[in-house]
């Protein structure tokens, strides 16, 4: 079997039907058995009953190795070469062992002590030192053919062996050669790698193997852990990406905005890239991306758990959020290459802006926590206690969810603005346009000379945001403002309005300041808006009456009396107790009512019974111009009323 | 015939010690292989392979050095030996007759001696290079003799241009290395110093080998240590000790 | 508060290196600290007397120091006074220096302080009162119990007098802080004042050129101190916690540095 003399140290390719040659086969009898003579049928007998019961076991085998060699296999393999190894060490060890008990034999005869020391036990215990003679002879000279014998059988085998050690150098340099240009293929894919951005370096577990850092330094630890994946080298060198036991697919967050019936979706955020053109550099990117995406959503998670107040719910993989009005905000996890999604995502967009925005808003945000984190850890840490420390969740859903609380809080004053200055208009009074600053806090240039520009302009949106609305009233010196603050990020949480009044001639008016609910806003700002009204037809001087001016005093100027401006009421006192008129304003966000009264009482002022309504007028009303889009129907302005209410006489 | 001489007992002795350095090293390539499971590490092996082949050598040199002497030589049981009850063992000892696979092997040897090796073809391991050789018309006795006389020589002068350790191939150094991009941060020393190794005969030069390759795996498991605290050309050692510059900064003296 | 810490030395030619390794280890920039330090050692046993001294009535009102005072519990100590500066506070160029004024900086007064725009009276400072290591620790690390507190800006030696402690010397501390897992690593080294001015009896008002400023240890070598503060010296538990972090950045850096438990009459704050 063995071509060369050398040792068999590695697995040989395995020769079907090698010829077992009878020499062998006689030396293996020798050397298992004895010699011949000690053979008899009964101990023969007994070795075919033994081969027989191997024999089965032996051909079981043979069907195995049809298949695919596993590891079973090669380990019996391997202990046949050993076996192998084994027998021929020992034949060798009992060879030299003759030969040197021959010499040693021979050599006790003139140096007993230093021969016996080599002499086999069994030969010492039966052969007498010394019992070997040797005489030097002259021997009959050898035959050239002899010699030549010889010579022959070395340059046989010396060539055999040149061949033999030619084609194991060949095999050994081909299979360098192949290591080397995948040795290179790698290093060269390892060095574009570095050469694009990436931080390679060794595992930190296991220090020979180099790896990509792509993930997230400042990530929570679970997730920072996972930023690194090792670069293994395929067979042909090419790198492969892997990532151990984190399963390759990637997800990403999904947002949905439900409105009512309908669905909005935002897009993958991440370049989808088919699998059969990916690149390494891809996949450390998809890798980078997928990562983050579920941090993103493990950190949403944790912050829509400590909203839980405010009816967020989570599931497995959903978070449900009800974010204002009639919307309701859902992010997801799912699969990039899910195909369910896709099929989605062909179903007409109208408009997906607010839910692409939101994507992109809880993505920077989870960035801008990482640098917070980066922030934190640098600096000079407090003493340890025994306290762990908690982290606190990151801003990542309540800002979103602050701006779309402000925002509809902000709408829903615009249009409570337009309706009831619309209906101020449609009476013709001129009152001035408010003006409205939205969102002014985000409007601040604020720049922190410490933090860099990016985090200065995100960390605006973790403050309360602010807006303000104000304006003129009718009156001289007259205003309001309203403040909408929102705060999601530190109490006070929610929305408030901060409503202020400044009306001079309501001494005993104060502003109502802090509001929490849109009615009483609502109410407040009505109520003031009425009792602008009222002062303003106060301040109107009424043409004077020629008829009914027997006072020698002249023309007597004379105004309508806010007497209970609160309730809207007016008076209007005549020299007639009989005669006083009361005119009473109601104004209300969808229009602004006028009616007057013929008052009988000594002083006017008296209610009740007393009243009834003015001959001459019917009550006058302007509605908004977007309740009602006609023009107003009674076609005069308030101020026409008025003077034509002072002037009829009952 | 004649009685040994001293001079004669001294080339016996010695073949008795070469036979005994052979026993023995086949008894601990014995040793070792019972002794692992299942089998003892590849550098082992090949290392007591080659301590094996060595003492082969030896003998097969020593043997080859006495064969007048050792081929007139006459063996024969002395009257004290007890031929009667040990005649197997005798006949053991005095066996001059070759092992049956002994035989085998020499016969084939003659074989590829005598004809052309194409008939041995299918015992080789097939490759381009024995099937061109196959091809041609083999060498004549006298040509393969002055073949093996040269081909020693011209392989010693070929490795002989090779620099076989070392951090640079020796076009590499010829090309000035401070050109070769190796992508490390640290500076690679050229051990230029160390080219003056002497290819010897072949079994030292794979025992060298084998040192070469025990070092390289030692200092490749460690290698990423000694990346992090290179040696410095230019070493400047503190003078003050540490706990002198401690007490200076606590009391503003240096005692 | 206890302080744990390990030191090691740094040979000057290791130094960069080690900047380089400690920024990967602990991913973060190093920041650059220079740090005037005054050294005080007290004359009569502290906070006796200080009621009756007007000039301590800042001190007085700092919480912090009547804590630092119960703890010091009449023992008579060197204490540091620590101030942080910056390199721009050190004088642009000085009449050692020669080729700066070539370089046209006209402004530059031939007198001997060059300028900068360093005010000593708006310089702020801490007191950092250090206890002489714990004797008999069987843990590896040096600790002791510290404490610190803040002092008026500016001159601080008055308050300082009436406390009852005496200015010894003063020398900056300049190098680089890494934090790491609640570690504070500072890679630094002292720096003499120039050694052609005379003996100063007071810090000084003005700061030399920073190029002047010769380091104590001549080769130029670094100190690299890693310490972590507890709260609560007497809770084992989390005093346990923070040696183990020092012994992980230990090994961390085993084959870069070795950090060590220090000398601890080295670190003798007793005034004897």
């Amino acid at each position: 079997m063995a071509d060369s003399f050398t040792l068999p140290l590695r697995p040989v390719v395995e020769q079907q039907n090698r010829p077992d040659t009878l020499p062998v086969e006689i030396a293996q009898i020798n050397s298992q058995w004895g010699s011949f003579r000690d053979v008899n049928e009964e101990v023969l007998r007994a070795k075919i009953a033994e081969e027989e019961a191997r024999d089965g076991a032996l051909s079981e085998d043979g069907e195995g190795e049809s298949s695919d060699v596993d590891t079973t296999e090669r380990l019996e393999q391997l202990y046949k070469r050993r076996a192998d190894i084994t027998q021929f060490a020992m034949q060798s060890h009992m060879e030299t062992t003759f030969a040197l008990d021959f010499v040693s034999l021979l050599l006790s005869k003139h140096a007993p002590r230093q021969a016996e020391t080599s002499m086999s036990a069994y030969l010492k215990q039966i052969a007498p030192v010394g019992s070997l003679h040797s005489e030097v002879v002259n021997p009959p000279p050898k035959p050239e053919s002899a010699s030549k014998d010889v010579s022959t059988v070395s340059r046989g085998w010396r060539t055999q062996n040149f061949n033999s050690a030619a084609n194991k150098l060949l095999t050994a340099s081909t299979r360098l050669e192949g290591e080397i240009t995948s040795e290179t293929r790698y290093w060269n894919e390892v060095l574009a790698i570095k050469e694009n951005g990436w931080k390679v370096c060794r595992l930190p577990r296991e220090r020979q193997a180099l790896g990509v850092q792509y993930g997230f330094l400042e990530a929570t630890p679970v997730f920072r852990d996972r930023g690194l994946a090792s670069l293994r080298r395929a067979e042909n060198g090419s790198l492969i990406l892997d990532k151990g036991l984190i399963p390759s697919g990637s997800r990403f967050v999904r947002v949905h905005v439900k409105q009512g019936s309908n669905v909005f979706t935002s897009s993958n955020p991440t370049e989808s890239t088919s699998p059969d053109v990916e690149t390494i550099e891809q996949r450390i990117l998809q890798a980078r991306d997928s990562v983050f995406e579920e941090e993103l959503f493990h950190e949403l998670v944790r912050e829509a758990r400590s909203m839980a107040s405010s009816g967020v719910t989570t599931r497995e993989n959903l978070i449900r959020i009800p974010a204002s009005d009639e919307m309701e905000i859902q992010l997801e996890l799912v699969d990039s290459n899910d195909d369910s999604l896709q099929s989605d995502q062909n179903s007409p967009q109208r408009d997906s802006l607010l839910a692409d925005g939101l994507a992109h808003s809880i993505r920077l945000l989870l960035a801008f926590a990482h640098r917070q984190n980066m922030h934190r850890r640098t600096q000079m840490p407090p003493p340890l206690t025994s306290k762990k420390r908690h982290t606190p969740e990151y801003h990542l859903l309540r800002p979103a969810l602050a701006y779309l609380q402000h925002l509809s809080s902000v709408k829903w004053l615009e249009s409570y603005f337009s309706d009831i200055f619309g209906v101020l208009r449609s009476s013709g009074l001129e009152p001035a346009e408010y003006i409205s600053d939205t969102f002014s806090t985000w409007k601040q240039i604020s720049l922190s000379p410490v933090a860099p520009r990016v985090e200065a302009l995100v960390e605006k949106f973790l403050r309360p945001i602010q807006s303000v609305f104000r304006g003129q009233l009718l009156t001289p010196n007259g205003s309001f403002a309203v403040t909408i603050q929102t705060n999601l990020s530190g109490p006070p949480f929610g929305t408030f309005f901060d409503v202020s009044f400044d009306l001079p001639t309501v001494s005993d008016l104060k502003s109502p300041g802090r509001l929490g609910m849109r009615d009483e806003v609502e109410s407040a700002i009505t109520h003031l808006l009425l009792l602008d009204v009222v002062s303003n037809i106060a301040s109107k001087e009424l043409p004077a009456k020629k008829a009914e001016s027997p006072e020698p005093t002249g023309s007597r100027k004379c105004k309508w009396d806010a007497v209970y401006p609160h309730l809207g009421e007016l008076l209007l006192s005549s020299e007639n107790p009989e005669k006083h008129k009361k005119m009473k304003v109601s104004l209300t966000r969808s229009g602004l009512g006028l009616s007057s009264y013929v008052v009988r009482s000594i002083d006017g002022v008296g209610r009740g019974a007393q009243e009834r309504p003015s001959l001459h007028s019917q009550p006058s009303t302007w509605k908004s111009p977007s309740i009602s889009a006609s023009t107003p129907d009674n076609g005069s302005s308030m101020m026409n009323f008025i003077v034509a209410q002072a002037s009829h006489d009952e | 015939m004649s009685a040994l001489t001293s001079d004669q007992i001294k080339v016996l002795e010695q073949s008795r010690q070469r036979l005994v350095q052979l026993t023995r090293s086949l008894g601990s390539l014995i040793a070792s292989l019972n002794q692992s499971d299942p089998l003892p590490p590849w550098s082992s092996l090949q290392s007591q392979a080659s301590i094996i082949s060595n003492n082969l050598v030896s003998v097969s040199e020593h043997l080859s050095d006495h064969r007048d002497l050792l081929s007139s030589l006459v063996a024969y049981p002395g009257p004290d030996y007890p031929g009667r009850t040990q005649a197997s063992t005798l006949e053991q000892l005095l066996r001059t007759k070759l092992d049956p696979r002994v035989q085998d092997w020499v016969a084939r040897g003659r074989t590829a001696g005598t004809e052309p090796p194409a008939v041995d073809a299918s015992n080789l391991n097939s490759s381009a290079i024995a099937a061109a050789a196959h091809a041609q018309k083999p060498l004549s006795e006298t040509e393969l003799a002055d073949l093996w006389e040269w081909a020693p020589i011209e392989a010693n002068q070929e490795a002989r241009r090779r620099n076989w350790g070392g951090n640079f191939t020796l076009e590499e150094r010829e090309a000035g290395i401070q050109n070769v991009v190796t992508g490390l941060k640290r500076q690679l020393e050229d051990d230029e110093g160390s080219e003056d190794e002497e290819e010897e005969e072949e079994d030292e030069e794979g025992e060298d080998e084998m040192e070469v390759v025990g070092v390289h795996r030692k200092s490749g498991g460690n290698g990423f240590e000694f990346e992090i605290a290179p040696h410095h050309a230019h070493a400047v050692e503190p003078v003050v000790p540490l706990a002198d510059i401690l007490r200076y900064m606590t009391t503003g003296r240096m005692q | 508060m206890h302080e744990l810490l390990l030191f090691a030395s740094v040979p000057v030619h290791q130094h960069h290196e080690l900047l380089q390794q400690l920024t990967g280890l602990t991913a973060m920039q190093p920041r650059h600290l220079v740090e005037r330090r005054l050294i005080f050692k007290a004359y009569r046993k502290p906070g006796l007397v200080t009621s009756r001294v007007g000039g301590s009535q800042d001190l007085q009102q700092s919480g912090d120091l009547q804590r630092v005072n119960k703890m010091l519990n009449g023992g008579m100590f060197y204490t540091q006074v620590v101030g942080p500066v910056s390199e721009s506070d050190f004088s642009t160029s000085g009449p050692a220096d020669p080729d700066t004024q070539m370089e046209g900086m006209d402004e530059s007064k031939p007198t001997a302080q060059g300028t900068s725009t360093y005010d000593y009276e708006q310089q702020p400072w801490k007191l950092e009162f250090r206890d002489i290591p714990e004797a008999g620790t069987r843990s590896a690390v040096t600790s002791r119990v510290m404490a610190s507190a803040s002092l008026p800006c500016g001159d601080i030696i008055p308050s300082m007098n009436a406390w009852g402690y005496s200015f010894v010397t003063e020398y900056v501390v300049e190098g680089d802080v890494f934090i790491q897992n609640d570690i504070v690593i500072y890679l630094h080294r002292v720096l003499h004042y120039p050694s052609g001015e005379q003996e100063h009896r007071e810090p000084r008002r003005h700061l030399p050129v920073l190029k002047e400023m010769t380091p104590l240890e001549k080769s130029g070598s670094y100190v690299l101190q890693a310490s972590i503060n507890v709260l609560d010296g007497s809770n084992q538990e989390t005093m346990k916690t923070a040696s183990q972090r020092l012994f992980g950045l230990r090994e961390q850096l085993k084959s870069a540095v070795r950090l060590e438990q220090a000398d601890r009459l080295s670190l003798d704050t007793r005034a004897k």
